[in-house]
């Protein structure tokens, strides 16, 4: 079993540094599983969803930071610990920012569409869990498991 | 990376071609497009993402703002070339049951 020593990455507040984060991110998506070496049609497709609801869920916890933590003042900065192992992916973030009640997100619309509010949502919905300790220092958990494909199942 | 946008008519269809990333940082500045193109009153706008890498909550309220307004006056919106991180956030949120994804 695959086994990663934790990665660690300080970017500023800002959402102009969000992409230096995707990116490392990204790569660390990669290193679950050792799927990068099946190159198969589905385990690409299994690849893809998984980067992409990662970073999105890490995208909105970011963006929640930089505009709500720091107010948008691009001072202050975002600490990430990122730990793969063979089938997950721990990413911690910890700011220093005014801290967030969570417990207060209003629960996403059902008849009408959103044009607004829901960053958090989108987060809890791309993760196996998402936690939140207020601080100082805030610190969030997002967690994930790779799905497995069908030959692995059997 | 920035947003760039462009339009384009494709028949008689308004084409609104993106690149890069539509999130928060990039979302106020296509708003602000967004009545203009609804002024032009074409009845399918097309919006091309197979150059957006990424988009967020911030982004997705823009796509929902631009079928909302298009919808107003009778018209469509659809979504092509998605792809990647963009394509599984339209899957998660089933977005292909507001407007069409090709």
């Amino acid at each position: 079993m695959a086994k990663y020593p934790p990665i660690t990455l300080r970017v500023p507040a800002s959402l102009l540094y969000r992409d230096v984060a995707v990116r490392s991110i990204t790569a660390v998506c990669h290193l679950i599983g050792g799927k990068a070496t099946d190159r198969s049609s589905d385990s690409l497709d299994l690849q893809r969803t998984f980067d992409g609801e990662f970073v999105s869920a890490f995208s909105e916890i970011f963006n929640n930071i930089a505009i709500h933590a720091y107010g948008g003042s691009d001072e202050g900065e975002i600490s990430l610990t990122m730990t793969p192992s063979s089938d997950q992916l721990l990413v911690e973030i910890t700011d220093t920012g005014s801290t967030f009640d969570i417990d207060s997100v209003p629960p996403p619309p059902v008849d009408d569409l959103p044009e607004g509010g829901m960053g958090i949502h989108i987060a809890r919905a791309c993760l196996d869990e998402l936690k939140y300790e207020p601080g100082p220092p805030n610190v969030w958990r997002l967690t994930k498991s790779f799905p497995k494909n069908e030959e692995q199942e059997e | 990376m920035a947003l760039t946008f462009s339009t384009s008519e494709e028949s008689t269809d308004l084409v609104l071609t993106m690149a890069g990333q539509l999130d928060a940082l990039s979302a106020p500045d296509i708003l602000t497009t967004i009545d203009g193109l609804i002024e032009k009153k074409h009845m399918m706008i097309v919006v091309d993402m197979a150059d957006v890498d990424l988009i967020d909550s911030s982004g997705v309220a823009v796509l929902v703002a631009l079928y909302k307004r298009s919808r107003s006056i009778g018209g469509k919106m659809k979504v092509r070339g998605a792809k990647d991180q963009p394509l599984a956030i339209f899957k998660l949120m089933n977005m292909k049951k507001v407007f069409q994804i090709a």
